[in-house]
């Protein structure tokens, strides 16, 4: 698929546009300090808060599961994870900064899942605390784990099926992954260094990270460029092109539609600044809508198109994959679509900022 | 989950509209010749070369997952094969965003941090003579009932120095050991701490024409400039003969393939077709499987053009004036002498690696370090005091990619002006002209370096 890509952009004539060799110079006058405080505090902050929150609830209910092991139980912590996954599949538009320089996406998001050491821990007398989990490698915790243990290799786990060394490993996890979103929270907002300010205050003269506005401005419009590419030509593209179930995410949970559309509102919510799909001038959009109204429109639609293309696929991803595959094209199509503007359409006025 | 990167899809299909491919962007010159992307974000390094053909392109694709990919306890669905011992699950764990790895303040994990080990003595094709039950490379972590060859402890010794201005400065280094050894280990075990370096740009190194490089060599320092440059003569194990060494802080490598064939086995316990046999092979931890090798060619040779095929970040601001003074005094100390500004690839069945004029900042050679830096260990030919020159290019973004500024082969330097202060050796001339200059000098030379 991405062959076809390739040959969709060949053919559209547009290959000029994806690059830009200018000598232009920046404009020095223009101030986007006010673009880069929205994004930080109204989209990335709000985001990381939310999972945090998520997470630490998801916690708290899995910790009761061992007194309350019910079907009604289970099927709330079940909910629970997916409402923790959401925001954490909606700050993947914009994974730099402390997610990636302190090691905590590895803790949080590390696919495959080591099943067999799993087992072996599960069949082990290690104590499984906290503590135990966080020296363990990303592939035996984090969101993957807990969705393995939740839902079962077939997403078909009965309530009999868990034992009490799995409860315990599960109430473990996620206390760990609770451990990882506060640390990534913080990490923005607090400390001698909050990446929050660093990526806010770009441009000053004692910012050592980011030189120039320009930088931090191109940071964000990299990561949605970044995350689009990733569920056109990896997320959806794998399983669907190899025909290989074993290559997609959240497989267990049959959560991948939701992942991927959450991925989308992502760049939805770089682009616009705003976590409710409203326009705030205050964002990347703003700059766009400024420069280009047209290309605005389009790529607001066209984020649009992409979220509702992966929603309408029929049934679970893993049932569209054989039983659909129109459907996929579609959403894949869709989302290198938007890739396409982004990288070819927008990122050339960024470069020239 | 899959970390895939950013697939801009640049390319010199640019050419004849609105640039070349020689052409430089302003003030930021192509360090990398084609290969050259003009971005100053933490995705510097992540970038596919711009003039990659379409097949090309997806062949970068591939390697990249395989990069990213994860691996773990064997038998599994997907990416089996780890450890059984190992230092870390995939390649981007030791080469985050594809840059330099810190040194970890958790000695629980050291990131991209090793230890290489050896015996004293040579083995027949001139390599360290393993560890007897360690082997050539100390694996601190492991899978589930196995155990790590050992863990790692660490203090701290500072030393406290003087510019002749007055300034003090400080330089630390940390003073490694191993603990809780699955095994007593040899008195006379040799180890060599190594952190791991950027990935991009190395295609471009791994085509500059060997007469190039040793052009370059003074063994016996005939011009009496005090830089020698000696070159690191390796065992190339898929054409089984003697070749020259390029890869890696003592340039143990020849190629790019056998990098990554050597990384999968030693660092991530991963058996592949050119290194069939577990790193443990023989030791009590050594798994039981018939699974080897665990990775096919194919895999591997993905990984290794996924290396050879990224892109090269321009050096930037080069116009600014503190720069190019910083610039003339790098040449005027003499650091130009080792870290060569310009070099030029031959030819390569790789047609965007082909001709390019280059600014890696490296000779590729091997240099005498000094006792301060030395790692008391010889590697082929080069002893404990020789490090080959590691390139330049592209340092100045290590904040903004890595978040960190830790340099040297083991991350002693937190900064660059304790790396150019760790210099001895051969390059003791240089390092004290250095301390002898004007702070404003000096800054300028960070400044010049930090713009690479």
């Amino acid at each position: 698929m991405f062959n076809t890509l390739l040959k969709f952009i060949g053919l559209s004539g547009l290959w000029i546009l994806v690059i830009s060799c200018t000598d232009e110079p920046t404009n020095p006058q223009i101030d986007y300090s006010d673009i880069l405080k929205t994004e930080t505090n109204e989209v990335i902050i709000l985001t990381y808060n939310d999972l945090n929150e998520k997470a630490s609830l998801l916690s708290s209910r899995i910790n009761e599961f061992s007194a309350n092991k019910t079907q009604a139980h289970l099927d709330l912590i079940r909910q629970l994870w997916r409402d923790a996954r959401k925001p954490w599949e909606q700050a993947e538009g914009f994974l730099f900064g402390p997610v990636d320089l302190q090691g905590i996406d590895p803790s949080i998001d590390s696919w495959p899942v080591n099943v067999i050491d799993l087992d072996a821990v599960l069949a082990s007398n290690d104590p499984l605390t906290k503590d135990y989990l966080d020296g363990l490698e990303g592939t035996l915790k984090g969101f993957h784990t807990l969705e393995y243990l939740l839902f079962g290799i077939n997403g078909n786990k009965t309530i009999q099926e868990f034992t009490d060394r799995q409860i315990e490993y599960l109430t473990a996890c996620a206390h760990s992954l609770q451990g990882e979103t506060n640390k990534l929270f913080t990490s923005w907002i607090n400390g001698p260094y909050p990446y929050g300010e660093i990526l806010k205050t770009a441009g000053d003269s004692s910012n050592q990270v980011y030189l120039s506005q320009k930088s931090a401005l191109q940071e964000l419009l990299d990561g949605i460029i970044t995350i689009a590419d990733e569920v056109g030509n990896g997320k959806i593209n794998d399983p669907f092109v190899r025909n290989n179930l074993t290559l997609e995410e959240s497989r267990f949970s049959a959560n991948s539609k939701q992942d991927f559309a959450d991925n989308i509102r992502s760049i939805q919510n770089i682009y616009f600044g705003s976590l409710n799909t409203s326009f705030n001038e205050q964002s990347l959009a703003g700059i766009v809508k400024i420069k280009d109204a047209a290309l605005h429109l389009k790529t607001s639609d066209q984020i649009q198109l992409a979220i509702t293309s992966i929603l309408s696929i029929p049934g679970t991803f893993t049932e569209a994959i054989s039983a659909n595959r129109a459907a996929i094209q579609n959403a894949q199509d869709q989302v290198r679509q938007l890739q396409f503007i982004l990288e070819s359409e927008i990122k050339p006025l960024f470069d020239k900022l | 989950m899959h970390r895939t990167k950013i697939w801009i899809l640049v390319s010199s299909f640019c050419l004849g509209f609105s640039c070349t491919d020689q052409e430089d962007e302003g003030d930021n010159l192509r360090a990398g010749g084609a290969t050259t992307v003009f971005v100053e974000n933490s995705n510097s390094f992540q970038f596919p070369a711009p003039n990659l053909s379409p097949s090309e392109l997806e062949l970068h694709r591939l390697g990249d997952q395989a990069f990213e990919g994860i691996f773990v306890t064997a038998p599994a669905i997907v990416n089996g094969g780890l450890g059984p011992v190992f230092n870390q699950a995939s390649c981007a764990s030791c080469h985050p965003k594809n840059g330099r790895s810190g040194f970890s303040e958790n000695p629980n994990d050291l990131a991209g941090l090793l230890f290489r080990l050896s015996i004293a003595g040579q083995g027949p094709h001139g390599e360290p003579l393993p560890v007897p039950g360690f082997g050539g490379q100390l694996q601190t972590k492991s899978i589930v009932g196995k155990q790590a060859e050992s863990q790692i402890s660490y203090d701290f010794k500072i030393t406290q120095e003087f510019f002749p201005d007055g300034e003090i400065y400080e330089l630390r280094q940390a003073i490694f050991r191993m603990t809780n050894t699955y095994m007593p280990i040899p008195t006379a075990t040799l180890s060599s701490a190594r952190l791991a370096p950027p990935v991009f740009g190395l295609g471009l190194l791994e085509f500059v024409p060997e007469a190039v490089i040793l052009k370059n060599e003074d063994i016996q320092d005939v011009n009496t400039d005090g830089i020698s440059g000696k070159a690191n003569w390796v065992w190339d194990f898929t054409e089984s003969r003697v070749r020259l060494g390029r890869f890696g802080w003592k340039a143990g490598q020849p190629d790019l393939i056998q990098q990554a064939a050597a990384a999968y086995n030693e660092d991530m316990g991963v058996t592949n077709p050119l290194f069939r046999l577990e790193s443990s092979t023989g030791q009590i931890q050594d798994d039981t499987l018939s699974d080897d090798p665990e990775i096919d060619q194919e895999l591997l040779e993905q990984t290794a053009f996924y290396t050879r095929s990224l892109a090269v970040p321009a050096s930037r601001n080069q116009s600014d004036p503190t720069i190019q003074n910083g610039k003339r005094l790098f040449i005027k100390i003499g650091c130009e002498k080792c870290h060569l500004s310009n070099l030029k690839t031959g030819s390569s069945p790789f047609q965007f690696l082909a001709n390019q004029s280059i600014q890696p900042y490296t000779d590729l050679l091997l240099h005498d370090m000094g006792d301060g830096l030395s790692d008391g260990r010889s590697d082929f030919n080069a002893t404990g005091n020789e490090w080959r020159t590691p390139p330049l290019w592209g340092i100045g973004l290590t904040l903004l990619v890595n978040g960190h500024t830790h340099f040297l082969h083991d991350g002693r330097a937190r900064n660059l002006q304790e790396a150019i202060l760790w210099h001895g050796g051969e390059a003791i001339k240089s390092r004290d002209a250095y301390k002898n200059l004007q702070k404003s000098e000096r800054n300028a030379i960070l400044k010049f370096i930090s713009s690479l």
